[in-house]
Formats: C-alpha cells, structure tokens, sequence
C-alpha cells in the first residue's frame, strides 16, 4: 500500500529534530505570506506548515498522546492514499523548498527541510509527478535527467572545445579539481562550460572534467529519494575518487550545491579530505588571491541586479562575493533589488518545479512578482548563480514579453577578464 | 452554593492536582521528543553554530516582535505581529509583575521581586485581553488560518482567555465576590494547566528546540537567521 511506505517513511525519518519542530508550531500561519506560490496565488493550502500535514498527521498519529486522542475521538484521519495524491501536488509542484519560511517563522521552524522530508514520503510511495519521475528515471539509467548519453556528452564537449576554442581537459589524472557540470547548462547554456574553463585555465587551474562524474544535477534530491540522492552523488564521489582530485567544484547549480555541500557527508560516505566548493566562491578566491584579474566597469552601462538563488544564497551563504565581483563590474550601476539576500524571493523554478508541465502556470504567477521586483528598481539585466534559475528567467521573461537580459555570472566574469 | 468552599478546594487540591499534571504532562511531551534520537551533523560548518543560535534569539526576542517588518512579512499579516507580540508582552509583564502573581511566585519559588504600579498591570491586562480578540477574529476571518485552526486551536484559545478575563474582573473588583471570581480564576487557571500538554500552547517550550536549530542552521551557513 502507497500510504504504508509514506507513513513508514516518515516514521523514519522521525528524529527529536523533526518531532520538535513539529511541536513548536502555533497555527499563526505567517509562513504563508513568505510563500511565493501563495502570495502569487492565494491558495491556502499552498502555507507552507501546510504543506507539512502528512508528516504532522504521520508524527502524531504514532508517537503522541493528542494524535491518539483525535484519532480515538475522530476529530483526524489517517493518511489515505487520496490524500497522498493530493499533497503530492503541492508540494511538488508549488514549492521550491526555497525556505524563506523558515526566515519569517516566528519559531524560526525549518519549513524548507522538513517538507523535503514530506518529499521523501511521497517518493517512497511511488507518488510523485510523471514528469519529474521521468527525468529521474533517466538519471538512474542513462546518467542524465535530460538524457544525455555518454556519446552525446563527449560531441558536446568537443562541439564547446571547437566553437569557443577552450581547452576542457577530459579525466585528466593528477588533477588538483574536478569539475561537474549540469546537463542544462551542457545542452542549454553550452557558453557557460566555455567560460567556466577560460576562467578556469586563465587562473592556471590544474582542473578536468570527468566522462563518470559528469552530472552535477539531482533529480533524486528534487525527489526527496535518498538512494537516488546517494546514487547519484556517489557517481561523481567516485569519479572524484578515481581521479584523485582535491577539491570538486560545482557549476552554477543550486540543489546539487545543497546536496553535495550541506547533505552529503550527514547520509553517505564522502571521500576524505576532497573540498566542495560552488564555483561562484571560487571565482571570487580567484579573483581575492590574484590569479585572475578583472577589468573594472566591464558591465557599468546598465542598470543591472543580482539574483540570490535560495540554495546557493539564502541556503549556502554565497552572499557576499557575487556582490563584491558585482561591484567592481558595475561599480555605479548595480543596484539591489527588494527583497534581497536571505530575504530574497526565490524565482519559481527551483526545486524541481521547471520539470513539471503542469507547474508552469504555478510558476509563471511567481515570476510575475519577481518581474514586478526587477521594474521596480528598473533593471536592465540580472546576473545569477544558478542555471535553474537561469533557466526559468530566460523562458519566463519570453513568456512575459520581456527584453530583460539575463547572464550568468560566470559569463560575466569571463568576459571581463584582462 | 458554598463559594468559600469552593475557593478552598480550587486553590488547595484543585490548583496543585492540575499543577502536577502540567509538570508530568510536559515532562512527559520533553522525553518522548527527546527519546526520538538526535543524529549528529557531520557537515563541516562554513561559519559558527553559536554564534548563529545567539543572533537568532538576539533578533527575534529583541528586535522583530515589534518592528516586523523588518522581515517584510508585515504587509499581509501585520495584525498577527502586532497582536500576537503584544498579547506575549502583556502576559509577561501580568505574570511576573503583577503584586498577586508575585506571591503566586514567593510561594512557589521563595523568591519574590517588586511589583509595577497596578495601573500599567491593569493596562497590559486589558492590552492582552484585546489582542486575543483580535487574534480570534484574525482567526474566524483569514482563508490560511481558517484551513489550519481545528477543534483543539479553538480550545487554546478559550483556555487561555478564561483565566485572563477573570483576573482581570478580579484585579479591578467587578461585578463578583471575591470568593467567586478568584475561585472561577483559579478553576480557569487549573484547566488551562491540565489542558497544555495536550495542545500546543506547549510551544513555549520546543520554541526553544526550533530556535536553536534555525540559529544554528544559519549559523552553521554563515548567513542571517
């Protein structure tokens, strides 16, 4: 039965961590008004304590008093498999476990977290949105969630080797760092491997990139799956291992930031002494020590603001150096955009949201609001971290008609080298 | 009916059965969550857990309940934060500064402080009494708190107003004896105490829990809780 193995989950995963926060919460229902999805759409059951209801349900139900009692007196129900249908929509495909809940909880409960642990129920019951579980199901078997074979990896980074003329060293042995892209930036931003490696090259990096540990990205962590979440990381872990790097660096990706930095180590083995650094924190040490020099107002004509991706940002802490890059690029025209840094509005893609169909109206309605952001201060371009999120402003601003220009910051970086 | 009697036997047996069941009850609540086991966190931290944990209870204990909208979530939910901040206030300040509740605290702990001037008790006792009204009409009215408010929210809300309302009718001499009233407060105040453990007024104690991990979580990241 779907129902037992959520429930089961739950169970499970059921340490003092969860059950106290469960505990704390008060009903006050502020969470909500953090909630994207519900400030764009004004559905109640998009709050995001909410979203936590099958867990609640699940905790209480077996491990307290008043769970019985309202079992016993008929006041709640328990999980049905109806009802893992219908929470497996909301929280797949109107939440981007951003966690700017957690940031306005006057308990401070961490939202975000927990309603991945809702996930990891609704994945182990099999409940999960079929597009979402197809890309998954593609990562697990052909390495990639857009489906990009071993052949196809090898064209594209030759394709990108010839059309940009960079060098991107393939399983080199003796590598000081590995590299791991995303597929969407391989099969969608091809220019951001280019500039990443002229970066990387200029700085005299002894970096490559791996044909074993070539996916960054982690469908099985949008899932909530933990085997897949480990499969898949350990592909990369290996890779890492074989080639005997000292660091793996990982590309303008935010939830494979997540997984691999702040998850990794707390449910599989990692190998030791290997240092797991986001490449934007890179750059900047590049850029802090010298071995790579940028030139000043490169991107100073106009008006343009950064983006804080929710788990690169607000999750991982990369706050400051994008901006200190920002500031010598644009020194006058880099300008903030309300709300920003941990406070900032996550772009509606994240999380796993861009894959699902039937989530695009969900998030085009939160882009609009980030649109709104960005008039507001009257940008003309954004300059972000993560490809998911650059992903969803390039189809959203075209969706919306916009002429708004969107870069990665890397690209940027690049182009002002000197 | 025999109010002296009654008031006898809600502060004597009464008050310290319901007293007991409180200590047990939330004893018991600690435990179990306690129990459920803490896994360590094996992921190297990018800034400090403590110091995190300390900004976090710095933030929120001295600056957000009264400027809100320092997190921007003041536009939709000011009622809330404003209410909800100044019925904790009032509360704290009638609980610990009121001169009969300071002798509640003499008898229990053998400690006991200055009291405030009656007419700011009798203030932030009325203050409390109209941010619960608030919060309830805050309640019946907005969709996310309709969808979230069930039978034991409701219970909350009248076991916390019952032992205010009387307090307040007794502190100002109103209408009832003094037998009435104070047996009607002390009954009021002994339900609310066996009722806790079972409801989630019990926040004033795994608030602590969740604060603490939020703090170190940004701590942990280096980022503003």
């Amino acid at each position: 039965m779907k129902t037992q193995s959520a429930i089961n989950t739950y169970l499970k995963e059921t340490g003092g961590w969860v059950a106290s926060q469960l505990e704390a919460c008060t009903r006050c229902g502020i969470c909500a008004e953090a909630c994207h999805f519900y400030q764009a759409l004004g559905n109640p059951e998009y709050a995001p304590i909410w979203k936590l209801e099958p867990l609640r349900r699940a905790y209480e139900q077996r491990f307290t008093v008043a769970g019985r009692l309202k079992l016993a007196l008929g006041l709640e129900k328990r999980l049905t498999d109806a009802d893992l249908e219908h929470w497996s929509k909301i929280i797949y495909e109107a939440c981007t476990v951003c966690n700017k809940c957690a940031h306005v909880c006057p308990m401070g409960i961490e939202l975000g977290p927990l309603i991945h642990e809702v996930r990891a129920g609704m994945a182990a019951a099999g409940v999960v949105p079929g597009d979402l579980a197809e890309a998954t199901e593609k990562q697990r078997t052909i390495g990639s969630p857009l489906g990009v074979t071993d052949e196809i990896w090898r064209e594209r980074i030759d394709w990108i080797t010839d059309e940009w003329e960079v060098d991107i060293p393939v399983d080199k042995a003796g590598a000081e760092s590995l590299m791991v892209f995303t597929s969407i930036e391989l099969m969608k931003f091809p220019d951001n491997l280019a500039v990443i490696a002229k970066i990387l090259n200029q700085a005299g990096e002894n970096w490559t990139v791996s044909s074993k540990g070539r996916e960054v990205v982690n469908f099985g962590y949008f899932e909530a799956d933990e085997e897949l979440t480990k499969l898949f990381m350990y592909r990369v872990f290996k890779a890492a291992e074989e080639l005997g790097v000292k660091k793996i660096i990982i590309s303008e990706c935010g939830h494979a930031y997540d997984a691999f930095r702040w998850t990794a180590p707390n449910i599989m083995k990692v190998p030791a002494g290997v240092k797991i650094v986001h490449i934007t924190e890179y750059i900047h040490e590049l850029w802090k020590t010298g071995r790579i020099k940028l030139k000043e107002g490169a991107f100073d004509a106009e008006i343009i603001t950064f983006h804080d991706s929710c788990k690169i940002q607000r999750r991982g802490g990369i706050i400051k150096q994008p901006r200190e890059i920002l500031k010598v690029l644009a020194p006058s025209s880099f300008k903030e955009m309300t709300p920003n840094k941990e406070q900032s509005m996550c772009c509606g893609g994240g999380g796993g949201v861009i894959s699902i169909k039937e989530a695009d109206a969900n998030r085009y309605a939160v882009f609009e609001m980030k649109l709104e952001q960005l008039q507001d201060i009257q940008a003309k371009a954004v300059c972000m971290v993560c490809s998911n999120c650059r992903l969803q402003f390039v189809d959203s601003l075209a969706h919306f008609n916009s002429t708004l220009k969107v870069h990665g910051l890397a690209e940027m970086v690049a182009r002002a080298l000197v | 009916m025999d109010w002296t009697e009654i008031l006898r036997f809600s502060r004597g047996p009464l008050l310290h059965v319901a007293l007991m069941i409180f200590i047990v009850g939330m004893s018991y609540r600690l435990v179990r969550v306690l129990l459920l086991g803490w896994e360590r966190d094996r992921v190297p931290n990018k800034g400090s857990k403590i110091w995190g944990v300390i900004l976090n209870y710095l933030r929120s204990l001295v600056v957000l309940p009264f400027i809100p909208w320092v997190r921007r979530t003041f536009r939709n939910n000011a009622l809330t934060f404003i209410a909800g901040g100044l019925f904790h206030l009032s509360l704290f300040v009638v609980l610990a500064f009121g001169t009969a509740h300071i002798l509640v605290w003499k008898s229990l702990c053998g400690i006991s402080w200055k009291s405030l001037p009656t007419p700011i008790v009798a203030f932030f006792s009325a203050t409390g009494i109209i941010s619960l009204i608030v919060l309830l009409i805050n309640r019946l009215t907005h969709p996310v708190l309709k969808l979230l408010t069930r039978l034991p929210v409701w219970i909350n809300w009248v076991m916390v107003f019952l032992p205010m309302v009387t307090g307040f009718i007794m502190a100002r001499h109103l209408w009832f004896r003094y037998e009435v009233i104070f047996s009607l407060h002390l009954i009021s105040v002994s339900l609310l105490l066996i009722w806790i453990p079972l409801g989630r007024i019990s926040h004033f104690l795994f608030y602590f829990f969740s604060k603490t991990i939020h703090g170190s979580q940004a701590g942990k990241r280096a980022i503003v809780p």
